[in-house]
C-alpha cells in the first residue's frame, strides 16, 4: 500500500502505551481464583428429565429417569451444563419440558428464553412481553419458581434499577452466571474450514484451540470469507 | 514460552513485562479507553495462562498473544453493539484528545478492518502475520486494510481533518 497522510495519522494514534502496570499480578490472582471456582456448581446440581425434555434442575437429590430416552437427556443436560459453566457454550440445544408448569408461568418463561446469551431485561420487560405490564410481582414469582434454571435463562432478569433481584441458587451464583456470559463469545470461525458456528455448536468441539477465531457478527465473518454453519446457523441466532 | 507452558509464574510476568505495553496499545484503540482495555487485556492474559498448553511451537510468540487478546476485544465490541444495536461509546470513555476525528472515523470502519488497522499500526504487524492472526489470506488482510483506509480517509475528509 502506498504510504499517505493518513497513515502517519494512524501510527500516531496507535503508538503504544508502555506501562502494563502491574498486570501480571492481577492475572495470576484471577487464575487462582478461576481455578477454585471451576465446576463446583456443576457437582451441586441434580437434574430429571421426561422422554420430552428436561422437566427439573435442582440442588437436591432428584429421582433418576425411568427412561432410557429420558437418561440421555439429562447426559445431554449435564454435558451442555459443564460446557456453559466453562464458557464453551452460549446456548443450550437439549430440550425442556414444561407440560407440567401453569399456562402464566409458561408464558413468563418462554419471555425469558427470548433474552439473548450476555443480556438482561427488567421484571417489567417481561410483564410487558406477556401483555400482563401490571404483574411484575407475578413474573418475579414465576420466574423464582423456575424448574429449569440456567437453561430458561431466569437469571437474565434483573430489578428495574439494576438491582440483582431474586435467584434461586442465591445471587452470588446469579452475579457470577451474569459476569460468566458477560466473557463468553458467541460466534466463533475455525481458521482451517474457514465456517462460523455458535459456541457450543457440535463443529466446534473437533476444533483444534489455536484454530479459533471470535466474531462481532455473522456479517463480519462473511465479509473476511468465512461462511456459516449449516447445523448450528448462527445467522439466526 | 516453554516455562509459562509449564506453569512459571516468574516466566509470565517477563512475558507480561515485555508484551503488555503493545497489548494494551491495541486493545485500548480498539475499545476506546483505558480502562476497558486493561479488563480485556487481563482476560486475554488469563486465557493465555490458562490454555499456554495451546500455543503453537512455530508461531511469534507475539502472534499467539494477538489472536487471544483479538478474540476478546472482538466479542466486546459485539457485546456492546447488540445491546444497543448500533456501537455503543465505552463503558468508561478517556477524556478527550487531539486524537478525537480519528477516533470517531473509526467508529465507522467494520470490526475486522479497525482490528487490522490496529494491528499493523500498533505492532507493524506484517500481511503474513495479520492473515495468521484473523485465519485468513493475505490477500484479504491487504483488501481489509485498504477498504478501513479508504473508509477512515473519507470519514476525516467529510469530518474536515484531513
Amino acid at each position: 500500500m502506498k504510504k499517505d497522510s493518513v497513515d502517519d495519522m494512524l501510527a500516531r494514534y496507535f503508538a503504544p502505551d508502555v506501562d502494563a502496570g502491574d498486570l501480571a499480578r492481577q492475572v495470576l490472582e484471577a487464575a487462582r481464583e478461576s481455578a477454585r471456582q471451576s465446576s463446583r456448581l456443576l457437582d451441586k446440581i441434580s437434574i430429571q428429565a421426561t422422554p420430552r425434555g428436561v422437566s427439573l434442575i435442582r440442588v437436591e437429590r432428584l429421582e433418576k429417569p425411568a427412561s432410557a430416552v429420558a437418561r440421555r437427556l439429562v447426559e445431554r443436560a449435564r454435558e451442555e451444563l459443564s460446557e456453559y459453566f466453562g464458557g464453551k457454550r452460549a446456548f443450550f440445544s437439549v430440550p425442556v419440558d414444561l407440560t407440567e408448569v401453569p399456562d402464566f408461568q409458561k408464558k413468563v418463561l418462554a419471555a425469558a428464553r427470548d433474552i439473548p446469551f450476555g443480556e438482561v431485561r427488567p421484571y417489567a420487560w417481561v410483564a410487558q412481553r406477556i401483555g400482563h405490564p401490571r404483574a411484575v410481582r407475578a413474573v418475579g414469582t414465576a420466574l423464582g419458581r423456575n424448574p429449569v434454571p440456567f437453561i430458561v435463562p431466569c437469571h437474565r432478569v434483573l430489578q428495574t434499577g439494576g438491582g440483582l433481584g431474586g435467584y434461586f441458587f442465591g445471587t452470588d451464583v446469579k452475579r457470577r452466571l451474569l459476569s460468566l456470559e458477560r466473557t463468553t463469545p458467541i460466534y466463533e470461525g475455525c481458521t482451517s474450514t474457514r465456517i462460523v458456528c455458535r459456541v457450543g455448536c457440535a463443529h466446534g468441539r473437533y476444533m483444534r484451540p489455536d484454530n479459533r477465531v471470535v466474531f462481532a457478527s455473522v456479517d463480519d465473518a462473511r465479509s473476511i470469507g468465512y461462511r456459516p454453519c449449516k447445523v448450528c446457523k448462527p445467522q439466526a441466532a | 514460552m516453554g516455562r509459562v507452558t509449564r506453569g512459571d509464574e516468574a516466566a509470565f510476568t517477563e512475558l507480561v513485562a515485555r508484551y503488555g505495553g503493545r497489548l494494551l496499545g491495541v486493545a485500548r484503540r480498539l475499545l476506546g479507553s483505558r480502562a476497558d482495555a486493561e479488563d480485556a487485556v487481563q482476560r486475554a492474559l488469563l486465557q493465555c495462562y490458562l490454555g499456554a498448553g495451546t500455543y503453537r511451537a512455530e508461531w511469534a510468540v507475539s502472534t499467539w498473544l494477538y489472536r487471544i487478546l483479538t478474540n476478546v476485544c472482538v466479542d466486546e465490541l459485539r457485546r456492546r453493539k447488540s445491546r444497543s444495536g448500533e456501537l455503543e461509546p465505552p463503558a468508561r470513555p478517556d477524556p478527550p484528545d487531539a486524537h478525537l476525528d480519528l477516533r470517531r472515523a473509526l467508529g465507522g470502519v467494520p470490526t475486522e478492518a479497525r482490528v487490522l488497522l490496529a494491528l499493523r499500526y500498533v505492532d507493524g504487524l506484517s500481511y503474513g502475520e495479520l492473515a495468521r492472526i484473523r485465519g485468513i489470506s493475505i490477500n484479504t488482510v491487504k483488501s481489509q486494510l485498504q477498504r478501513g483506509k479508504s473508509l477512515l480517509k473519507s470519514a476525516l475528509v467529510k469530518g474536515g481533518a484531513a
